[in-house]
């Protein structure tokens, strides 16, 4: 069941196809987890129908339509890239909409650690906005006390953590600001991964914080 | 379903013979009924008129070769075609540049899964249809600024030479009203189709 969700902008930004790429794709996931943001989207793409509906009417090449009909026979092009929709069985627990950025189940990717217990793996998706990475917290560990300098988007993908606001499990949907200073501690189940997209880098708190500060930066 | 001559028929009707007959007559008046409106959109969103054109080309493909995805249950036909033009623009953006997110990344193809108020949003897909124009000038003036030049608030504060706290609260305001809107029209179909049986 997934408790936290995306606001109503970031879905209206997400069903108008205008978000950032990093940033659209976490919005992305937790559509695949959470069938009300589905619904709430499909409200937007509804505006977005009304919006195309009410476009002034711009005059078409005469010839247009003829192209258009004589290619409906043709086969459609090959698609050259290996389509995200395609059920990869090692990359089972990866979400959807991260396969073709993720070259292997989480298990196998070549995380670089913060510390013994904190773990991260940058995905190399191409936004001049955001930086998007894996962060994993080995059961029953916390991160060090930190604040963000600017808005950090988190989806929980497996396990759950929590910190002071609330309890947070695979699907969960998590913003964390200028105004948040927290120490998110992962189940003592199992280890939790995250997928988190940042448009300005962790400033950490606390001393660790300020220890592993410039490794993150 | 027949398609009368006499009155223009439905996209959505249209869509569906498309799937079904690949009927290419329902296709070439679609075109007539969407083309205009399609390159409009595109142009809107900043494309050139000879790119605006490129796209319309591929939406039309995409309409003809994935019509039987469409599902008139989940949305109208006007929607479904929204859907396409957003994702193809995107796709022309990053054409050929397969490290960039795709439009397949961030939208599956319909699974023939039902979206849980499928019965909800089928009314809502046949008669709700012009939820902007409930709402004032400002806050359309918004969400045209959000569909079609994605901009964040705070250009959309700048834009307007507005502060940020007021075009948030606007976008609030106006996300308010649409939801709220779509609930009450949503209460009526039901007490409407309760009653009816």
């Amino acid at each position: 069941m997934v408790n936290y969700h995306p606001s109503d902008e970031l879905l209206m930004q997400f069903a108008a196809g205008q978000q950032s790429d990093a940033l659209g794709l976490v919005i992305a996931c937790h559509m695949e987890k959470c069938a009300s943001c589905r619904q709430r989207t499909a409200l937007y793409n509804h505006i977005g129908g009304e919006l195309l509906d009410h476009s002034t009417p711009v005059e078409v090449s005469d010839n247009l339509l003829d192209a258009i009909m004589s290619k409906l026979d043709d086969d459609p092009e090959e698609r050259n890239f290996e389509a995200g929709n395609i059920v990869l069985e090692t990359k089972q627990c990866v979400p959807r909409p991260l396969r073709r950025f993720v070259p292997d189940e989480f298990s196998k990717l070549k995380w670089s650690g913060l510390s013994p217990n904190i773990k991260e793996y940058r995905l190399n998706i191409q936004d001049p906005h955001y930086t998007a990475k894996f962060y994993k917290i080995s059961a029953g560990k916390e991160l060090p006390q930190h604040t963000h300098r600017g808005n950090e988007f988190t989806l929980v993908m497996q396990g759950s953590f929590s910190d002071r606001a609330g309890d947070y499990h695979a699907g969960d949907f998590v913003l964390a600001d200028a105004t948040t200073i927290h120490q998110p501690k992962a189940s003592e189940m199992e280890d939790c991964i995250c997928f988190a997209v940042t448009d300005a880098p962790l400033k950490m708190t606390g001393f660790f914080g300020r220890f592993l500060n410039p490794f993150l930066s | 379903m027949s398609l009368d001559a006499n009155q223009p028929p439905a996209l959505d009707d249209l869509i569906v013979a498309i799937a079904q007959h690949r009927d290419k007559r329902a296709f070439q008046q679609l075109f007539q009924a969407t083309a205009s409106r399609l390159k409009a959109f595109a142009m809107q969103c900043g494309a050139t008129a000879a790119d605006a054109e490129e796209l319309l080309q591929e939406c039309m493909l995409t309409v003809w070769r994935k019509a039987h995805t469409y599902n008139p249950k989940s949305g109208t036909g006007i929607t479904w075609l929204y859907t396409i033009v957003r994702n193809k623009r995107i796709d022309f953006a990053r054409k050929g540049k397969y490290e960039m997110v795709q439009s397949d990344d961030l939208w599956p193809e319909e699974t023939g899964e039902e979206l849980e108020k499928d019965v909800a949003s089928d009314l809502e897909a046949s008669v709700v249809r012009n939820m902007l124009e409930i709402l004032p000038d400002e806050q359309r003036q918004i969400v045209f600024k959000v569909y079609f030049e994605g901009k964040s608030h705070s250009e959309i504060a700048n834009d307007l030479d507005l502060p940020l706290g007021t075009i948030k609260s606007r976008l609030r305001l106006a996300m308010k009203k649409l939801d709220t809107f779509a609930k009450e029209q949503m209460t009526w179909l039901i007490i409407i189709l309760l009653t009816n049986f």
